[in-house]
C-alpha cells in the first residue's frame, strides 16, 4: 500500500534546498515556478505542522502542481492542484521542492 | 428502535453541508452556541419515515487533526456525542482532497455515508464517477446529491434511516492498513491503551492509537490526564522514534502519505475524466478579477459597493427604527408621571437600547453584502490580492474584510467587523485583526466629528473627514504592527487559503446568512446593552442634587412664574399658578409652540373647561382680544425659555453631582495635560456605552438639555463660544474619541470572539492609552507651535 523507501538520491530530499548545484539542474522550487509552468512535487519541506497541513490539502509526493499566477503585488501565488485552486506565500512556496517544469497546455 | 437519530453532517470547507442542511431540516432549525467555544453549531430536525432525525452541521474541515479550533470541534463533535452516524458530504467535483477527510472518518470507526454532493459540477467538468464501485471499495453506502436542487436527498434519509436501523456494527476501520510496521506499533499502544480501559470499542482504540502515534496534541493532552499515562507515552515515544529511523520522517507525515496513497488507488479505478476543451468558467472569471492591474480596481469598487449599499441602502430603515425608539420614547414619556421610572425608562432602557437597535437595518445590509461576498467566492480572492499589503502589519489578507466593516470607509460598526473574522483560520492575525478593528471610524463616531468639526473647522470639512480617515489606517495598521512585535509575537501561521470556484449564490442561503448574524447582534447587544444603559443611566442620575439646590432651582422657577403671572395676569386668564400649569398642559396637548399658535390656543384655552378653578368669567372677554392674546403668547415663550434656561442648569448640576459627574470631575487630574475638564469627560465615560452617546452628554454638560447627535448646532455654537476650547482642543478630542476603549458592546464582541476576558481587558486599556497618548502628542505639538489656539 505505501513505499517505506525514502529516495536518498541527492538533490531528491530536502537537503537539495540549500544546494545550489540542484536547484539549477535537477530540482526548483515551488516558488521559482513562473505562470503556466506544472510540475510534479518532489519533496514537501520544513516544518513539521506546514508538512502536515500541506499533506491533508493533497501536496503529496508525485502530485502535479500548476502555476495559475501571481497576486497583483507579486506575492501570494495561485497554484492549481488535484483539481482545485489554493494559494500560498511564496515563502511557503519555498518549502516545496519541485521538478523542472513544463509549459502547462 | 430508538426514535431518535442524531446525524452528524461533516466535510470539507465548501463541499454544500449546510446547503444539504437547510435542504433537509427546512425552516425548521435554530442555532445555538458550542459550549465553551466560539464557533457556532446548527442543528435542526427532519421526520423521515416516522423517524426523527436530529441534524447537526459541523463546522467545515480539510482534516480531523488538531490544526484548527473548527478540527478540534468537529472531531469532539464526533467523538464525545457520538452520533449515530456521519454524513460525509463530498463534493465530488473535488473528490480526491475531499476523501481525504472520508478515510479519517472511518479511521474513527464512524457509521457513514457519504453524499457525493455538487455531482452536476463534476458531470459538467467531464468526471465520471463510479459510485457504486467507489461504495464496495470504502464499505460505505454513497448517494448522488446536489444540494442546490435538492437531489438525491430523500434516498440520503433513506439510507440514513436503514444504516441506523440494519447496520449494527462498523467495522469498516479494518479495510485500511498502514503496512506491518507501523501496524506493529499501532497494536503496541492499543494494547496498552486496553488495558488502562476496558470500556472503549474497538475501532475507538485504533483510532486513540493512530493518534498517539502522530502526536495529536489534544489526544496527547486527554491520555496525559489518565493513569498509567507514564507506560503508554515512553511505549508511544518509543514507536515513534521506531518509525521515524524506518521512514526518515514524522509517523504523522507517513500515516497521511498512505492516506493519499490508498484514495489516489481508489481513484483510478473510479473515476474517469473526459477531458474537455470547455474553458474553466472560474478562470476566466479571474483573468479580470484577480488581474494585475484591474484586480485591484474593481476590488475597491466592490468595497466601495458594500459601503454603499449597506449605508444608503440601509438608511431609511435606520430612521425608521430611530424615529420608532424617538416615537416609544415620547410615548411612554407622556404616559408615565415625571420622575424617577420615567427617567429610567426614557432615558435609560429606551435611549440605549434603541440607540443600538436602531443600527439593525445597517447591521443586517452589512451582513447581506458580506454573505454575497462569501457565497460568490470574492472573499477569497479580496484576501489573495491584499495579503502581501496586510502581512508587512502582522495581519492577513482576510483581515481586509473585517477593518472595512469595522468603518474603514467612515461609517461601520466594529461589531460585525469583529465577528467577520470568523472566516479567519489563523489564530494569531485573527486575534490582531479584532483588537484593531475598533479603532477604525465607526458610525457612531461620525456624529462627534460632525460636532467638532462643524463648530471649529467650517470650510474644509471633507478634507478634515479624509485626513481623519488616514489616521485611523495609520493607527489600526501600526497598533497591529506593535501588536504582533510584542505580545503576540512569533511567526505567522502559513497562509493557506482555497480559492474556490466562482458560485451563484442562492437567495435562501444569503438571507440565512444573514439572518443567523443579525440575529447574533440583536440577541448579545440587546441584552448587554440593556444592562449597560441602565447602569449608565444609574450613575449619571445618582446620588442627585442635595435639597437645598434643588430648592433654589425650584425657587427660582416659582419666582419666573409668578413674575409672568404679575405680568400678564391682569390682562389674561392666566392669574394663578394653577391656570399658568393647566395652560401649559393644554399648550404641550395641541403642540403650540410657536407665538402664532400659542395665540390660537390662548383664545381656545379661554373657552374650554380650564376655567373651574377661576371665577373670573367677566376676563374672557378680554381674551378675544387678538392683540392682547399676541402679547401675552410672546411672554409666555420667553418664561419657556427662561424656564428651560433654568431646568438645563439643574440637569447639569445633577448630572456633576453624579456618580459619572464625580468620577469626570476626579478625572480632570489625569486628564489635565490634555486639557479635558469634567464636562468632557462624563461625556467621554458615556461614550463608552456607544459613542454618539458623547454629544447627547456633552449637551446636557453644557446646559443644554440632551442634545439630539443629528442636530448638534446649538451645541456647536456654544463650544465655539466657551472658554478653553479652539480648533486644537477640538482636534485633540476628536483624536481621542477615535482611538479610546471601544462600546460596551464592542467588548463584549471581543470577549464572545477571543474567548477570554484578558484579551479583551487588553483591547480596553491599549486603546484608551493609545488613545491618551496620541491626544497628548496633538495637543503640546499643536500648543508649541501655536497652531488652532484661536
Ligand atoms: N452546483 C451546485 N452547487 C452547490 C451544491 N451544493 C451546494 N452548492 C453551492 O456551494 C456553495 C457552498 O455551499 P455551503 O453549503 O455553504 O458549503 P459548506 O460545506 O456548508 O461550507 P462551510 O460552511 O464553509 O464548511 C454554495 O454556494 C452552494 O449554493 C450542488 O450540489 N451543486
Ligand atoms: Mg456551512
Amino acid at each position: 500500500m505505501m513505499s517505506p523507501t525514502v529516495s536518498r538520491k541527492k538533490c531528491f530530499d530536502c537537503s537539495a534546498l540549500e544546494d545550489n548545484k540542484c536547484l539549477a539542474e535537477k530540482t526548483v522550487k515551488l516558488s521559482n515556478y513562473k505562470p503556466g509552468q506544472k510540475g510534479q512535487i518532489v519533496q514537501v519541506c520544513g516544518d513539521s505542522d506546514f508538512r502536515l497541513r500541506m499533506l491533508e490539502m493533497g501536496f503529496v509526493k508525485g502530485t502535479e502542481i500548476k502555476v495559475v499566477k501571481y497576486a497583483p503585488l507579486n506575492d501570494p501565488m495561485e497554484f492549481e492542484i488535484r483539481g482545485y485552486h489554493i494559494s500560498l506565500r511564496k515563502k511557503q512556496a519555498a518549502h516545496i521542492l519541485m521538478r523542472e517544469p513544463e509549459i502547462a497546455v | 428502535m430508538k426514535q431518535k437519530i442524531t446525524v452528524a453532517l461533516a466535510g470539507n470547507p465548501n463541499a454544500g453541508k449546510t446547503t444539504i442542511f437547510n435542504a433537509l431540516t427546512g425552516a425548521r432549525q435554530h442555532v445555538g452556541n458550542w459550549p465553551g467555544v466560539t464557533v457556532e453549531k446548527k442543528e435542526g430536525t427532519v421526520t423521515h419515515s416516522g423517524r426523527k432525525i436530529h441534524v447537526v452541521d459541523l463546522p467545515g474541515t480539510y482534516s480531523l487533526t488538531a490544526y484548527s479550533l473548527e478540527e478540534i470541534i468537529a472531531r469532539n463533535f464526533i467523538v464525545d456525542s457520538a452520533p449515530d452516524l456521519v454524513v460525509n458530504v463530498v463534493d465530488a467535483a473535488n473528490l480526491e482532497r475531499n476523501l481525504y477527510l472520508s478515510v479519517q472518518l472511518l479511521e474513527m470507526g464512524c457509521k457513514l455515508v457519504i453524499a457525493l454532493n455538487m455531482i452536476d459540477v463534476a458531470r459538467g467538468r467531464g468526471i465520471g464517477i463510479d459510485e457504486a464501485y467507489l461504495s464496495s471499495l470504502l464499505g460505505v453506502p454513497v448517494i448522488l446529491t446536489n444540494g442546490k436542487k435538492g437531489i438525491g436527498l430523500d434516498s440520503l434519509l433513506e439510507t440514513i434511516v436503514f444504516e441506523v436501523e440494519n447496520n449494527q456494527s462498523s467495522d469498516n476501520f479494518r479495510r485500511f492498513t498502514y503496512g506491518a510496521e507501523v501496524e506493529d506499533e499501532l497494536e503496541k499502544i492499543q494494547n496498552l491503551l486496553r488495558h488502562v480501559n476496558y470500556s472503549l470499542e474497538g475501532p475507538a482504540f485504533r483510532w486513540l492509537a493512530v493518534k498517539l502515534l502522530e502526536g495529536d496534541s489534544e489526544i496527547v493532552k486527554k491520555i496525559d490526564s489518565g493513569d498509567d499515562r507514564k507506560t503508554i507515552r515512553e511505549q508511544v515515544e518509543k514507536s515513534r522514534s521506531h518509525l521515524k529511523n524506518i521512514f526518515g520522517d514524522n509517523p504523522e507525515i507517513v500515516l497521511a502519505d498512505a492516506r493519499y496513497g490508498l484514495i489516489s488507488g481508489a481513484i483510478k479505478q473510479t473515476v474517469q475524466i473526459e477531458r474537455t476543451d470547455r474553458v474553466n468558467l472560474s478562470e476566466s472569471i479571474d483573468q479580470f478579477l484577480t488581474n494585475r492591474l484591474l484586480g485591484p480596481i474593481i476590488l475597491f469598487a466592490v468595497l466601495y459597493a458594500v459601503y454603499f449599499f449597506t449605508f444608503r441602502g440601509s438608511e431609511s430603515l435606520v430612521q425608521y427604527s430611530e424615529s420608532f425608539f424617538a416615537w416609544l420614547g415620547a410615548n411612554v414619556s407622556e404616559t408615565l408621571p415625571d420622575g424617577l421610572l420615567r427617567s429610567l425608562v426614557v432615558n435609560g432602557v429606551i435611549a440605549g437600547v434603541g440607540g443600538v437597535l436602531g443600527f439593525t437595518p445597517l447591521i443586517a445590509f452589512m451582513f447581506f453584502a458580506i454573505a454575497i461576498l462569501e457565497d460568490t467566492g470574492y472573499m477569497a480572492r479580496i484576501a489573495f490580492m491584499l495579503d502581501r499589503v496586510l502581512r508587512g502589519f502582522g495581519l492577513h489578507g482576510a483581515s481586509m474584510l473585517a477593518l472595512m466593516v469595522s468603518g474603514g470607509i467612515a461609517g461601520g460598526c466594529a461589531v460585525p467587523g469583529i465577528m467577520a473574522t470568523r472566516t479567519m483560520k489563523e489564530p494569531k492575525e485573527r486575534l490582531v485583526t479584532i483588537l484593531v478593528a475598533p479603532l477604525m471610524n465607526c458610525g457612531a463616531k461620525l456624529p462627534v466629528y460632525a460636532l467638532l468639526i462643524g463648530a471649529f473647522f467650517s470650510g474644509d470639512r471633507v478634507s478634515i473627514m479624509f485626513l481623519l480617515t488616514l489616521i485611523s489606517w495609520a493607527m489600526a495598521l501600526l497598533a497591529a504592527r506593535v501588536i504582533r512585535s510584542t505580545v503576540l509575537s512569533g511567526p505567522s501561521a502559513p497562509f493557506v487559503l482555497e480559492l474556490p470556484p466562482y458560485r451563484v449564490p442562492t437567495l435562501q442561503g444569503l438571507l440565512i446568512h444573514t439572518w443567523e448574524r443579525t440575529w447574533m447582534y440583536v440577541k448579545k447587544a440587546g441584552t448587554v446593552i440593556l444592562a449597560v444603559s441602565v447602569l449608565f443611566w444609574a450613575l449619571m442620575t445618582f446620588p442627585g442634587l442635595p435639597p437645598e439646590i434643588q430648592q433654589s432651582f425650584q425657587k427660582k422657577l416659582e419666582k419666573l412664574n409668578s413674575e409672568f403671572i404679575k405680568d400678564v395676569g391682569a390682562s389674561s386668564v392666566i392669574q394663578t399658578p394653577q391656570a399658568l400649569e393647566n395652560f401649559e398642559k393644554f399648550t404641550k396637548e395641541h403642540k403650540s409652540d410657536n407665538a402664532k399658535d400659542l395665540t390660537k390656543a390662548l383664545a381656545a384655552f379661554s373657552k374650554s373647561g380650564y376655567k373651574s378653578d377661576n371665577d373670573s368669567n367677566q376676563r374672557y372677554s378680554l381674551m378675544e382680544n387678538p392683540e392682547i392674546n399676541t402679547d401675552v403668547a410672546g411672554k409666555f415663550l420667553v418664561l419657556r425659555a427662561k424656564r428651560l434656561e433654568v431646568e438645563n442648569k439643574e440637569q447639569e448640576e445633577r448630572l456633576r453631582n453624579s456618580f459619572a459627574g464625580r468620577v469626570g470631575s476626579f478625572l480632570e487630574l489625569v486628564f489635565l495635560p490634555i486639557g479635558f475638564d469634567w464636562r468632557t469627560n462624563v461625556a467621554l465615560l458615556g461614550g463608552f456605552a456607544a459613542k454618539e452617546v458623547v454629544v447627547s452628554t456633552l449637551g446636557t454638560a453644557y446646559s443644554l438639555g440632551s442634545v439630539n447627535p443629528e442636530k448638534s448646532w446649538n451645541l456647536s455654537e456654544k463650544l465655539r463660544n466657551e472658554p478653553g476650547w479652539n480648533p486644537l482642543m477640538a482636534f485633540t478630542l476628536i483624536i481621542f474619541v477615535m482611538l479610546y476603549a471601544p462600546c460596551f458592546v464592542t467588548l463584549v464582541v471581543i470577549r464572545r470572539e477571543t474567548g477570554l476576558w484578558r484579551w479583551t481587558i487588553f483591547a480596553m486599556v491599549y486603546t484608551t492609552l493609545l488613545a491618551y497618548a496620541m491626544a497628548f502628542l496633538v495637543k503640546t505639538t499643536g500648543s508649541f507651535l501655536g497652531i488652532g489656539l484661536v
